[in-house]
């Protein structure tokens, strides 16, 4: 399946000089946060599957936060935010008006083209990607199917966030929607043959969706996760295992071709 | 009281051995890749390259896969890292030269190794490259770092830390080469300055000090080691007045050696300090990760800083901080 390279690069990805962001709109989902900035510059050039370097605001912070596009509004984008720890924390703390410096898009980008079909999978804060994505698979004429998996009720308050028509929500202790995971739910969906499976998450969902979809005969992407310094490509802290060898999540990805992945 | 001159009165130009730099700054190897950001650049990245001169990730002889994840993670007032010295290898790195082979501003290329043969492989390998590559087809390579210092190497040796290691290190590539020779010294030793006596006895034009401090980070969930090499090495704001100390040590023992200061450089005043310990050039390292633009933000405030106390060169403000 070399159509589902990301060698190629289609989407752009820009000089990422700092940019000064404003929120205009923040809702809280338990621990998540959909914050809006105002960022024209990032908003006019991103793609589905990209992310921002986000200085934490306030200061005493030295590495920026790597955060997927969870919306693009207009000039406005969408950042979904887990408060995970002291970085995080400070970006859910966020208030209508404050400053937030910024820089993107990066990386890769989710092809949309020529789909027709769409199975979207995320599992906890890695579903953040997947609502700008199911928007521009709907906007090419796709249909879009996302199936999402948390930890327990209070995680799976981030679904509250998207708006997605066919979302199905699984969580590990049943409290919300289906009980399991993400896979118990690709179980039992219908879907045509050339569906293309979309992931985001964590490296043990991924595999499962890898081995899921290989089973199945579908081709995807996956958009990992990893620990970022750089954000640029310079400094390899991100690496992750490919059959293409050692890739770096930040400039080779953050989205690769399923099959490609080694979780 | 010194008058201040207007900032465009600065002359910014440095000399680091045999090396004419248009700027101090340099950036500090492995935290700025040339060819990422001339990817990205809506222009020529090459005309626009910001530091005086490009020190490019350490290369070794074999390709290297580097450290398991996570390599990176934030400290207070800093970071930590185990990259590893991830590199595709001597021959492979001088196949891909052409690539940015019209980077103007001089190279000084950055060598790792385990012992003093694999640091003299990867120099012989580029030296017999230079002397037979057809013009415009390599970037302007002026000199060498020796990376006797990298913190995150499985050998667990650093052999930057014995400075009889490390002189025969500088003493196997010296013959090889008549570029600059720097060495890159370890600040994980009582006595930095034996080991810059010692390297620069065996032939170094020069020192770049410091590079990363050997620390290790927990996970708070686990309580065990969170870098997937257990410890890694400390860099950023949190280390520059132990970097400034040892700079300052070196200059006072070594006056007439070119020290190349670095070790949370995050404004032009940071850099301005390192010169007055003694640094004639100044890397920029974790800076590169809070900004892309950083280093022309840096280079500005250098030109303001030294503008605004009187001094028209970077060479009126070496050593200020020195003993008399």
């Amino acid at each position: 399946m070399s159509d589902a390279s990301t060698e190629g690069r289609t989407h752009a990805e820009s000089w990422a000089e700092t940019v000064h962001g404003r929120v205009s709109g923040i809702r809280h989902f338990g621990a998540f946060s959909d914050l809006e900035i105002v960022a024209p510059e990032v908003a006019a050039k991103a793609s589905p599957g990209q992310f921002v370097m986000v200085t934490v605001p306030g200061g005493g912070f030295l590495l920026r936060r790597p955060l997927s596009l969870f919306a693009v509004r207009g000039d406005r984008i969408g950042l979904l935010v887990e408060a995970r720890g002291p970085g995080s924390e400070r970006l859910t703390a966020l208030e209508m008006g404050d400053a937030v410096d910024l820089a993107g898009p990066l990386g890769s980008a989710f092809p949309v083209s020529g789909v027709t079909s769409a199975l979207l999978v995320g599992g906890g804060i890695g579903c953040a990607p997947l609502q700008f994505l199911s928007e521009e698979l709907a906007r090419a004429g796709a249909q879009v199917t996302a199936a999402f998996g948390f930890r327990d009720f209070r995680a799976a308050r981030a679904a509250g966030a998207f708006a997605v028509e066919r979302l199905w929500v699984a969580t590990e202790d049943g409290s919300v929607g289906r009980r399991g995971t993400v896979i118990d739910i690709l179980a039992g969906l219908d879907l045509p043959p050339q569906t293309v499976v979309y992931a985001c998450g964590p490296a043990a969902m991924i595999a499962a969706v890898q081995r899921w979809s290989l089973a199945e005969g579908l081709r995807g992407y996956a958009s990992l996760e990893a620990h970022m310094a750089c954000g640029s490509g310079s400094c390899h802290g991100c690496v992750v295992d490919t059959a293409r060898g050692k890739l770096r999540v930040c400039s080779d990805g953050p989205v690769f071709a399923l099959d490609e992945v080694r979780p | 009281m010194t008058t201040p001159l207007a900032p465009d009165r600065v002359d910014l130009r440095v000399r680091l051995g045999d090396v004419e730099l248009a700027h101090p700054l340099v950036d500090a190897s492995g935290t700025f890749d040339v060819l990422e950001y001339a990817r990205r650049f809506d222009g020529d990245y090459y005309a626009e390259f910001p530091y005086a001169a490009y020190v490019p990730k350490t290369v070794t002889e074999d390709a290297r896969t580097g450290n398991p994840a996570p390599r990176v993670t934030e400290t207070p007032a800093g970071m930590i890292n185990a990259i590893g010295l991830e590199n595709p290898g001597i021959a492979a790195w001088i196949a891909g030269l052409g690539t940015w082979a019209r980077l103007p501003q001089p190279v000084i290329v950055s060598v790792g190794g385990n012992s003093p043969e694999q640091y003299a492989a990867v120099v012989r390998a580029l030296e017999e490259h230079l002397a037979c590559a057809p013009a415009g087809t390599c970037p302007d390579i002026r000199g060498y770092e020796l990376n006797v210092s990298c913190p995150n190497v499985s050998s667990g040796l650093q052999i930057g830390a014995d400075p009889a290691a490390a002189a025969a290190v500088v003493g196997a590539v010296r013959p090889l080469t008549r570029r600059l020779l720097l060495t890159k010294l370890t600040p994980n030793v009582t006595d930095v300055t034996a080991v810059a006596r010692a390297v620069v006895a065996a032939g170094s034009d020069g020192v770049s000090l410091v590079n990363t401090f050997k620390a290790m980070v927990l996970d708070r969930d686990t309580l065990r080691p969170f870098l997937g090499n257990r410890t890694g090495g400390l860099c950023g704001p949190a280390i520059k007045p132990i970097a400034l100390r040892m700079v300052a040590e070196v200059a006072e023992a070594l006056p007439d050696v070119p020290v190349v200061g670095m070790g949370g450089v995050m404004t032009g005043l940071d850099a301005l300090e390192f010169i007055a310990c003694g640094a004639t050039a100044v890397a920029v390292g974790a800076a590169n990760f809070t900004a892309f633009e950083a280093p022309r933000r840096i280079l500005g405030e250098l030109r303001a800083e030294l503008a605004i106390r009187g001094l028209r060169t970077p060479a009126e403000a070496r050593g200020l901080a020195l003993r008399a």
